[in-house]
């Protein structure tokens, strides 16, 4: 019972890149859950080690030693068939630069992880039609991406990994290419998606603005977790939030010496 | 240092370019093979009988050379221009941390001389043996093995073929590096980053409303040119012709001008439902018909040129093995003294079978006294224009009909003349009952003598001076002579009195025929034994033709026109397809991270190879098919204008056969490119 309340379990996450003297350990053991609904932060400093979590998680890396377990099963052993089913749609994935395909239509964007596994996009429709409206890019979606301005990319790219209900979105960096306001915009969405349908969000980000929309957040500094904020359930506004993050940031710039 | 840096490069080039370097070994060996023409076996020994043809075949050499150089220069420039776009943050990166222009420059032309080097050590061998192949095989083809096979090197080929290909790349390059040397570093390092984020313009669905009409107005185009080219080109008419070839040109390049749009609103229509990776392909099919449509175009006529090359070459040479029976070896022309005692002296006589004069002149009126009976004077076809004319109509019969009526004074053959040929050849001789005549027609007018034959069994009748008679109801069609310089479209062979009596010739306009002693030419083989016997008779100041001409001569035309018309058609052919299979490549790489983003979203390895497979048969079938309809009315029109060197019953196996080379040859190079095409979906890493 207590493995299906977590949905993502990550235990003793070692990566190393290279081997021998150009060995670099990114990750040094990282452990921490995941629950449903929950939208999920994780800051850090550059080269901390963010972006290959979240690709070990999204099954682009291979971790070195560890376990990763989603809704109780080990990704690390899937292959061919069960690992592309995976991806796509047990999890989303939102990039800092969008990578929307450039040739396809809006539309055809979000619905390619549906057609992909085989389902008939079709069906989909209200759910297409209902993701178009809550993120705000309803005239958009007849559009190719070279017509749309970058808000309304990352916006599309949310969609298309909502589209097929996954059970988490990883996003790395999403507001990372946009301004402030897109950005705001974007926080905006992704939370009231996160609060109203439950959709659970683990996001990597840098930005404070961006990491006061979440409900806890992990810090990372030199591969291991070095403190977790919980926003206070009832009451805790987002800018005294954001007040709380800026200072365990400001503890991070300091360095690591002065952290323990 | 330098050197070896500059070796890694190009071997990375090679491996990632094989496509592209496999079209530069094709090209080296399609120039040693043009230009080491006339040093093939079959040539030199034309050289001896019809010089002036050959030497004036050997002349186009030198411009098919340059044309094909010019193609090559193309491929080379077009080829490296992307693959240095690619390479340019490379050479950005150089030029950041130092390395002079100058050296830079070198670095890129040693590249090219280097692969151009290995290009050569592998084209050249290869080339050596094809052509030893080809002279082998046209020997064989010929018959008989007697023309003498021997290994020869055409070094002035192989010089031009060394000195062509390496200018041709240099030029290339040169102009490329010449332009590269002139951006900043920063550009060049920026360069890349454009080419992979390279997006459709915002114009996009104005632009594709035009071409939806634009497409419309091509595929009109092109009917109207395929319309003349069936109703007109037989009479050749060259206003009527540039016509259609500008029409022709025009419609397909609107054709691939407004496909794109085609694709994208069949794309939007069927999107809704799709599954798999449809869009993704449909999409990615979509973009290179709409940034390539220029070399779609191109390419489509390239290989549409080539299907009518290799028709022409094909049947051309299919035509060859049924060239004319031989019937004599020798004609001599002369006074029968002459003639005679050449033949029968001790030099000649032991070569010599046997030899008889063959009579045959013009019908002439016969200058009788009675000028006042008109009849006598006149010859006609009357019966046999009328059986013919009550046939069903045809293209034969039209021509036969109007051939007959321009002879009104027909050759005649005398019927103990024919008949001494019909015995040296072992066939039984004509017996001619009381007013019969025989027909004959030379075998080079073979397409009108099935009506003839079926005409002749009902025996018209035709009136020669006064007196009517009656057709045998064989044909005969062994040649009188030995030359094929002398053809008789339609003659008589009529009894040895008859012939006298309206024919008037002096015993010194006699032709003789000479058949050689069979066991000689068993031993030494027809070609040889005629040749020596032709170097004896060269002497004896007699006039004659041999065999041995005739048949070089038509050789000749068949070596030539097959010759050329398969280099040509190889030539398109290699330049239409390489063209369209590194354009597809250098998209597909220039898109890669679109590739790995779909992997990201769960699209399995396979199939985004599949989908690749897909977009290469697609892209691929979209230019051959317009090619193959065009061709089906240029090889059309093709057989309507020279009915006579293609004949139809070898059109349809000509087709055939072209259409399985074809076929062939494009599998094979789709299979390549989807080959490498999967090489580049494994390498993109995130998809693991
Ligand atoms: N493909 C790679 N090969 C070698 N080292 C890498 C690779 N990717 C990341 N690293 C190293 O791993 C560490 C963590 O990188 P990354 O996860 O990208 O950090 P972040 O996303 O937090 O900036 C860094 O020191 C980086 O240099
Ligand atoms: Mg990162």
């Amino acid at each position: 019972m207590r493995i299906s309340e977590k949905l993502l379990q990550v235990k003793e996450l070692h990566k190393t890149y290279g081997k021998g003297q150009s060995e670099t350990s990114a990750l040094k053991g990282i452990t921490f859950d995941v629950l449903p609904g929950e939208f999920l932060g994780i800051m850090g400093a550059s080269g901390s080690g963010k972006t290959t979590l979240l690709n070990c998680i999204a099954t682009m890396l291979k971790p070195t030693s560890g376990q990763i377990l989603l809704d109780g099963q080990n990704i690390s052993s899937f292959r061919g068939s069960q690992l592309a089913k995976y991806r796509g749609s047990k999890i989303g994935y939102l990039f800092q630069n969008f990578e929307l395909l450039d040739n396809l239509t809006a539309r055809e964007n979000i619905v390619l992880p549906l057609s992909i596994h085989g389902e008939n996009p079709k069906k989909q429709v209200a759910q297409l039609q209902k993701l178009a409206k809550q993120l705000d890019i309803e005239d958009v979606l007849n559009k190719f991406p070279s017509q749309m301005s970058g808000g309304q990319k990352q916006r599309v790219a949310a969609a298309r990994a909502l589209i097929s209900n996954p059970s988490i979105v990883l996003a790395d960096e999403p507001t990372g290419a946009l301004d402030t306001k897109n950005a705001k915009v974007l926080m905006e969405k992704l939370s009231s998606i996160n609060h109203t349908d439950g959709a659970t969000i683990l996001m990597v980000t840098h930005d404070a603005n961006a990491a006061s929309f979440c409900s806890r957040i992990l810090f990372i500094q030199d591969g291991v977790i070095f403190h977790e904020l919980r926003k206070k359930v009832p009451g805790e506004s987002q800018n005294s939030f954001y007040e709380r993050i800026l200072t365990v940031l400001a503890q991070l710039g300091g360095g690591s010496s002065n952290v323990l | 240092m330098f050197f070896n840096f500059i070796k890694r490069n190009s071997r990375k080039t090679r491996k990632e370019n094989g496509v592209y370097f496999a079209s530069l070994i094709i090209s080296i060996i399609a120039f040693y093979v043009i230009l080491s023409l006339g040093e093939q076996d079959v040539m030199i020994y034309l050289k001896t009988v019809e010089s002036d043809a050959v030497a004036r075949l050997l002349l186009l050499i030198p411009m098919l050379y340059a044309v094909s150089l010019i193609f090559v220069f193309f491929l080379v420039f077009f080829a490296n221009k992307y693959q240095l776009q690619l390479r340019n943050h490379e050479f950005g990166l150089y030029l950041m941390m130092g390395i002079k222009r100058s050296k830079l420059f070198a670095m890129v032309m040693g590249e090219t001389l280097w692969n151009g080097l290995i290009a050569l050590i592998i084209g050249i061998p290869v080339s050596l043996f094809l052509t030893e192949l080809i002279s082998l095989a046209t020997s064989r083809l010929i018959g008989m093995g007697i023309i003498g096979h021997q290994f020869r090197i055409s070094w002035v080929g192989l010089g031009l073929t060394v000195i062509g290909f390496i200018l041709v790349q240099l030029v290339a390059m040169f102009i490329l590096s010449f332009k590269m040397s002139r951006k900043e570093p920063v550009d060049l390092i920026n360069d890349q980053k454009e080419e992979t984020q390279r997006v459709l313009s915002p114009v996009w669905s104005i632009v594709s409303l035009l071409t939806g009409a634009v497409f419309l107005l091509g595929a009109i185009f092109l009917c109207i040119a395929y319309g003349l080219a069936i109703l007109y080109l037989r009479s050749l008419d060259y206003k009527i012709f540039a016509l259609i070839l500008i029409v022709g040109i025009a419609g397909t390049f609107m054709l691939f001008r407004g496909l794109g749009s085609l694709i994208g609103a069949w794309i939007k229509h069927k999107s809704s439902s799709s599954t798999g990776l449809f869009v993704f392909t449909g999409r990615q099919l979509q973009e290179n018909v709409l940034n390539q449509w220029g070399s779609l175009a191109i390419s489509s006529l390239l290989i549409l040129m080539a299907m009518v090359s290799f028709t022409y070459g094909i049947s051309t040479a299919l035509n060859n093995s049924d060239a004319s029976s031989k019937t004599a070896d020798f004609t001599f022309r002369g006074s029968e003294k002459e003639i005679v005692s050449v033949l029968k002296s001790d030099k000649l006589e032991p070569y010599v079978k046997e030899f008889y004069a063959m009579k045959l002149g013009h019908f002439r009126p016969a200058d009788t006294e009675d000028s006042e009976n008109e009849a006598s004077g006149t010859f006609s076809w009357s019966g046999l224009l009328e059986s013919v004319s009550s046939e069903v109509n045809s293209q034969e019969k039209e021509s036969l009909l109007s051939n007959l009526s321009v002879q009104d004074r027909p050759y005649l053959i005398s019927l103990s003349s024919y008949n001494k040929l019909l015995n040296s050849i072992d066939q039984s001789p004509i017996i001619l009952g009381n007013d019969e005549i025989a027909l004959y027609s030379d075998e080079e007018w073979s397409h009108s003598h099935d009506l003839l034959r079926r005409v002749l069994q009902s025996n018209p009748i035709v009136s020669l001076g006064d007196k009517q008679y009656k057709l045998t109801s064989k044909l005969y069609t062994s040649n009188v002579v030995a030359d094929r310089a002398i053809t008789l479209s339609y003659a008589l062979i009529v009894p040895d009195d008859i012939y006298d009596n309206f024919t008037v010739s002096s015993q010194d306009s006699y032709l003789w025929n000479l058949v050689l002693n069979f066991d000689f030419v068993q031993e030494k083989g027809l070609m040889q034994a005629m040749y020596e016997v032709d170097e004896l008779l060269n002497t004896s100041g007699l006039e004659y033709e041999s065999y041995l001409s005739s048949m070089g001569r038509q050789l000749f035309y068949t070596v030539a026109g097959s010759y050329t018309t398969f280099y040509l058609g190889i030539m398109f052919l290699i330049i239409a397809n390489t063209v369209l299979g590194l354009k597809f490549l250098m998209q597909q790489k220039s898109t890669r991270h679109r590739y790995s983003t779909v992997a990201m979203l769960g699209a399995s390895v396979e199939s985004l190879c599949s989908s690749a497979r897909i977009q290469i048969w697609l892209y691929f079938g979209l230019v051959i098919s317009v090619a193959l309809i065009s061709s089906i009315f240029g090889i059309w029109s093709l057989l309507e204008t020279f009915p006579n060197s293609i004949n139809i019953n070898h059109g349809t196996s000509t087709i055939v056969i072209s259409l399985i080379v074809f076929v062939v040859f494009e599998f094979c190079y789709i299979w390549m490119i989807q080959r490498k095409s999967d090489e580049e979906i494994k390498k993109i890493k995130e998809i693991g």
